[in-house]
């Protein structure tokens, strides 16, 4: 007796869309002419709308494209404006695809989502952001990927050379926890209003997650960021990269009491996050052998403040923050773009 | 069974290649460095190769903003018409 036989029809549909070659690897929700439509819907978009297109690549990602992944994914028609966004930041040149989305870096494509929509559609921002069990965040993020690969051409092993990977290339996207943020959120503080919805997308290797438990000022906090940042295993330590820091718990308290900026924190970590060119040369991540000048030589590994992405999510409980080092010195850019949801859903008026 | 096709097709775009040179004696050459590490290195120590063995001079070099980057359209033009052959790379 076969595998299948007497399977339900959807479980052989996810099977098709298995053998088509058209999953990330997990089952896919099978898609209907219904369920197509109401996502276009969503996203207030006609099927055949260009959402975005990668010139290099002669890629163009239509919404009836955008739509059928995002079912594919789990997502509901209320997410899709947030997915379309993504779609619509990933296309934008200072993004520049095509690093970030093949290189042997394996970069997670991280999704930062703030203003009213992530309340509205249930994105997580508090405890577990990062993690399981939310739809909105598994199935966004997911979507986005599925665009990558199927409606981008971005295949493991063909346009996708990641060496290893990493976990946050299924799905990567949180909301910012925006009550109780001790500045404006990332969005506003990127030039956006703070009735804005948007969605940053910002190209990162790894998560690392930061503990400090006996931090009761900001500097002994940041210098763990700043080690972390500027560890001699981090990509781009010989250039200038972005790089995202999410502050959570009890250190987003730490910040909120001590009465410090987000400039003085950019500025902080800015003028720490540096090697000596003689850790460099020793670490072989700079040639030549260590001379006498190079143990009070500095590498910065920030050329502006701004280089520091900042963003609050997470749980009050706990002495943990996260730092998230950025893809390729400045070949990619993080890229912030306004939400456009219809102003009535037709699917729940 | 309906399956609905995520998937897109790259749109289809003419591009004209340039012809092979027949030789390369004397001829203008184009460089272009992708800023990969030691990219400009390699790409200098193949043009004073070639220049030794085939009289080839450099011409115009350039570089991209990163190896993510496309060429701009005015460099693509300048390499289009002040150099007879291009060399372009690399990769690690």
């Amino acid at each position: 007796m076969g595998e299948l036989d007497g399977a339900p029809d959807v479980a052989r549909l996810i099977e098709a869309y298995y053998d088509a070659g058209w999953t990330d690897g997990l089952p896919v929700m099978p898609p209907t002419e219904a369920s197509i439509a109401a996502m276009l819907a969503g996203a207030g978009l006609r099927g055949d709308e260009v959402v975005g297109e990668i010139a290099g690549r002669n890629a163009v990602v239509t919404a009836e494209k955008l739509a059928i992944n995002a079912v594919l994914a789990g997502c509901r028609h209320e997410y899709a404006p947030v997915v379309a966004a993504a779609v619509r930041a990933l296309c934008a040149p200072d993004f520049a695809y095509h690093g970030p989305a093949s290189s042997t870096g394996g970069s997670a494509i991280v999704l930062i989502v703030g203003g009213p929509i992530a309340r509205r559609i249930g994105l997580n921002s508090g405890n577990n952001a990062f993690g399981q069990g939310h739809r909105p965040n598994a199935t966004i993020g997911r979507a986005v990927r599925l665009v990558m690969m199927n409606a981008l051409n971005t295949r493991p092993g063909l346009l996708d050379r990641a060496t290893l990977g990493n976990p946050g290339k299924y799905s990567f996207c949180f909301a910012e926890n925006e009550d109780g943020h001790p500045w404006e959120p990332l969005h506003v503080a990127r030039g956006l209003a703070r009735e804005d919805s948007a969605v940053t997308v910002y190209a990162s290797n790894s998560l690392y997650q930061v503990y400090n438990q006996l931090a009761a000022t900001p500097e002994p906090l940041l210098l763990c960021m700043a080690d972390t940042l500027g560890n001699l295993g981090s990509p781009n330590l010989r250039g200038f990269n972005e790089s995202l820091v999410v502050f959570a718990g009890e250190h987003a308290e730490l910040l909120v009491t001590s009465g410090w900026s987000r400039k003085d924190v950019q500025r902080f970590l800015m003028e720490h996050t540096r090697r000596s060119v003689a850790d460099l040369k020793r670490a072989g991540r700079l040639p030549g052998a260590v001379a006498g000048a190079d143990e009070a030589a500095w590498r910065y590994v920030f050329e502006v403040p701004e280089d520091i992405l900042i963003a609050f999510a997470g749980g009050r409980a706990g002495s943990w923050s996260a730092c998230l080092p950025g893809w390729g010195k400045k070949w990619t850019r993080s890229v912030t773009v306004r939400v456009d949801a219809p102003p009535v859903d037709r699917r729940t008026a | 069974m309906k399956l609905f096709d995520p998937t897109s097709t790259p749109v289809q775009r003419e591009v004209k290649l340039a012809r092979a040179p027949e030789r390369l004696d004397g001829l203008r050459l184009g460089l272009v460095d992708n800023t990969k590490f030691n990219s400009d290195t390699l790409l200098a120590k193949l043009a004073e190769r070639l220049g030794r063995r085939h009289g080839m001079q450099v011409a115009l070099t350039s570089r991209k903003r990163s190896p993510s980057h496309e060429l701009d359209e005015g460099a693509v033009e300048a390499l289009r018409t002040r150099a007879d052959l291009v060399i372009s790379g690399i990769g690690d």
